[in-house]
């Protein structure tokens, strides 16, 4: 049933042996980052309201421009960089789209000034880094045994290597932050809501996308 | 506290992340350095390897000459990149000089002006080389903007 995946393409964009594609199942992956990145784009960061407990006071903690910026930048490079992973039919360069996320991710958290949250971006930036290891461990196996890189090739050949699809997943594990939400939750207590949910989106789509691969090759 | 209670205190720590991660990626590399002679090699590889070394531009000697006569550069997908290998050949005056003078230009690639345009890298997977440059481009911002930050 997955093997049809690949063949059945909406849309095919050749930049020399990468090509990009749009399958039925990541064209809603993709139409799903678009519609984050366009509301990124659009929309002004929340406001949040702490209510003093008992008492009718309240504080509203504002997001200075020059912050609001780097994040709104970030975050729009981490929609795009999630398009170009989810659309990516190569797998050297759907590991390097992931590395970019993780790299973005940091980015959108490294603006906020709460020592909880850097302490926590600081340990996630950590485990990003590793992870580009078992990544490019991954790339590197398929491409020595099988020759090739581009998923359309790898559908035929039809033996990538377990070890192989191993190695990509715990490196998308680190990228994509997804084991690990007691690292999301510290991240995510940040202000800047649309900004910040930008990396809970990116590493979401870029699983779905993995799961695609991994049943496709 | 129980067992369990003690595992969940210990992963709850944001500190021990890292060790986590790093003591799991090496039990999978150990795992897959284990099982390496059972993969098995498929005998079509894209690029083949095998080069010249006569050739003081080896492992990068695809013949050819510039802009008139296409090199010999293999690809995925020919019909996607119709123009491949008109600028393999290409030197400048002074890679051309060290061409001629010492056996090992092809190993600078990027030690020296000009150098070999490679087209595997530049033309038919050139959309990796952008997404490093992008990669690097993102990280070096944080760091600026950090350190800019922390001299306000």
């Amino acid at each position: 049933m997955f093997e049809q995946i690949h063949e059945q393409t909406l849309l095919l964009l050749p930049f020399g042996d990468i090509v990009h594609y749009l399958s039925g199942y990541t064209v809603i992956l993709a139409a799903f980052a678009v519609m984050f990145l366009l509301l990124a784009l659009v929309s002004l960061p929340e406001r949040p309201i702490d209510i003093v407990f008992g008492t009718d006071g309240y504080y509203i903690k504002e997001i200075p421009v020059d912050i609001m910026k780097f994040q709104r930048f970030m975050a729009l490079a981490c929609g795009i960089s999630t398009i170009g992973a989810i659309t990516t039919g190569d797998i050297f360069n759907f590991t390097l789209f992931a590395i970019f996320i993780g790299i973005l991710n940091i980015g959108i958290v490294a603006a906020v000034e709460n020592k909880h949250v850097l302490d926590a971006a600081f340990s996630y930036g950590l485990v990003v880094m590793m992870a580009t290891i078992p990544l490019f461990a991954g790339a590197a196996t398929i491409i020595a045994t099988c020759g090739t890189l581009s998923i359309g090739e790898l559908v035929d050949t039809d033996a990538t290597p377990l070890i192989a699809k191993l190695l990509i997943l715990i490196g998308v594990f680190g990228e994509g932050m997804a084991p690990f939400y007691i690292g999301k939750t510290e991240i995510t207590r940040a202000p800047g809501a649309p900004y910040i949910l930008m990396i809970h989106v990116s590493s979401l789509l870029l699983f779905l996308r993995t799961i695609e691969i991994f049943l496709t090759v | 506290m129980t067992r369990i209670q003690r595992i969940a205190d210990y992963l709850a720590n944001i500190d021990n992340l890292p060790k986590i991660y790093a003591t799991v990626s090496c039990l999978i590399f150990l795992i897959c350095l284990c099982t390496i002679p059972l993969l098995n090699y498929h005998e079509t590889q894209l690029y083949p390897k095998s080069f010249n070394p006569n050739s003081s531009l080896n492992p990068y000697d695809r013949g050819g000459f510039p802009f008139t006569e296409p090199a010999h550069i293999i690809t995925q997908y020919p019909q996607y990149s119709p123009a491949s290998g008109y600028v393999t050949a290409y030197l400048t005056p002074v890679s051309w000089f060290l061409a001629n003078t010492t056996e090992h230009l092809g190993t600078t690639i990027v030690g020296h002006p000009g150098g070999i345009l490679d087209e595997i890298l530049y033309y038919t997977r050139g959309l990796d080389t952008i997404v490093e440059a992008s990669i690097f481009f993102a990280a070096f911002a944080v760091a600026s903007f950090l350190y800019r930050r922390s001299k306000k």
